[in-house]
């Protein structure tokens, strides 16, 4: 055990020399760029907002809304006020869903409408079925 | 409220397990013919596996010549991550895929998948590498390249025992000219990331094209389009991607900082100071780094 103790430091120096040499080089000669993997992660929000939003203006979804009682542009605006985490967050959720999955939106199924407008009343605080809902507290 | 969560739930843990019906995009039957077959040595098929997609993909390999860099001898196998790199340092774009449907998707429009199975038990693993080159909905079958038999035909049950505890991990190995069937704009941008990673500036260049040519308007793509040029020290290609990024996200500093670096470097001064502070004015969480672009560009030439 203690040789090995012995060992791990220059070891572990060792590898945190070469670490820099790796990194220290690649870094620099990008200085002043916004790097790709930095947009993704933007975009990524904001990407999650417009696919919550492009579900919201489905027209089936919003006649489920409405019979619901809930006004489609109260839903939209909520959306906006979401983190980009909580955004992401329930868009993967929507994406998990048989059926969701395809971007462009295929058929929604009976049970993917109740689901949608479940959660978007979750978020607007009527309901509170979905844990990973993050709850908004009034204020 | 507890009948749709029972029923969401239930869902999501049916969601793999199904065998999707035949429809026009999947249909009832496909094979891949235009998979090269290497049997595998002992213990060797990640390399195995590997060298038949990339090979299918137009990069012509051996087992042999790639498993040093995939196959880890402690362990008698090989990671994925380590088959992940290995394709991107030669130009591929490795995406990774999960589940029966979208694993069927992709061999019906001809792209062979890699797929881990354990063929033993979650507490006696036995980890296996395959790749899929067709499948029957009809007759329940899956046909695998496997070990030392081409073409494998192994039943659906058995299949999907073995894959699902893999935890339904596939892999695509394609050109960065090919879009995967199921491909998502954030995974496909992410995969094309991993060329930059590598430092495939122009397989980059090639995949963040064919992002953009099936989502026009995504600004990650763009970006690293014109971050992949400028790698290259492309800056007149640069300059282009980022400018086009400015012009559909006029309200997104990223672009403009990084037009501005770009406009710098090829000495036009004015027109950096310019895109440089429209990037600090617009602000967002990145504003310290424009402030850092804008205060370089205002002390000089490069």
């Amino acid at each position: 055990m203690r040789m090995i103790r012995q060992a791990a430091k220059p070891v572990s120096i060792l590898l945190t020399i070469c670490m820099l040499m790796v990194t220290v080089p690649y870094k620099s000669s990008f200085a002043g760029m916004i790097g790709t993997e930095t947009a993704l992660d933007m975009t990524r929000g904001q990407e999650a907002r417009n696919y919550l939003k492009g579900i919201v203006a489905r027209e089936d979804v919003q006649t489920a809304l409405i019979a619901q009682g809930i006004n489609p542009l109260e839903a939209k605006a909520r959306i906006d006020s979401l983190s980009d985490a909580e955004a992401i967050d329930l868009a993967d959720q929507i994406e998990q869903q048989p059926a969701g999955g395809s971007a462009l939106g295929v058929i929604v199924g009976a049970l993917l409408i109740v689901f949608i407008v479940l959660l978007i009343t979750d978020i607007l605080g009527y309901t509170d079925i979905f844990p990973f809902v993050k709850k908004h507290p009034k204020k | 409220m507890s009948i749709a969560s029972l029923m969401i739930s239930s869902c999501g843990s049916m969601l793999s397990r199904q065998w999707p019906q035949p429809t026009e995009a999947l249909p009832i039957r496909h094979e891949l013919d235009t998979v090269p077959f290497y049997p595998q040595e002992a213990y060797q098929c990640g390399p195995a596996s590997l060298a038949m997609t990339l090979t299918w993909s137009g990069i012509q390999v051996d087992p042999e010549a790639i498993t040093p860099e995939v196959f880890t001898p402690s362990l008698k196998g090989s990671l994925q991550s380590a088959m992940i790199s290995t394709a991107r340092r030669r130009g591929r774009v490795a995406y990774p895929i999960s589940g029966v449907e979208e694993m069927l998707e992709e061999v019906a429009a001809g792209h062979p998948v890699i797929i881990l199975q354990n063929l033993g038990l979650a507490w006696y693993p036995v980890w296996h590498y395959a790749v899929v080159v067709g499948y029957d909905l009809e007759q329940g079958i899956v046909l695998l390249h496997s070990g030392v038999t081409s073409q494998k035909r192994l039943s659906q049950r058995v299949f999907n025992n073995t894959w699902a505890r893999g935890d339904y991990w596939g892999l695509l190995v394609l050109p960065p000219s090919r879009l995967p069937a199921t491909a998502t704009e954030h995974n496909y941008v992410s995969a094309v990331l991993g060329l930059e990673k590598a430092q495939q500036w122009l397989a980059a260049i090639e995949g963040y094209n064919t992002a953009l040519a099936r989502w026009f308007s995504s600004l990650s793509a763009r970006m690293g389009l014109g971050n992949s040029y400028y790698a290259l020290g492309d800056l007149e290609s640069a300059e282009a991607a980022f400018r086009e990024a400015t012009r559909q996200f006029p309200t997104n500093g990223m672009a403009f900082n990084n037009l501005a670096q770009v406009l710098w470097e090829q000495g036009k001064q004015q027109e950096a100071l310019e895109a440089a502070s429209r990037a600090v004015d617009l602000g967002g969480p990145l504003v310290e780094e424009y402030r850092r672009t804008l205060k370089e560009i205002q002390k000089g030439k490069p």
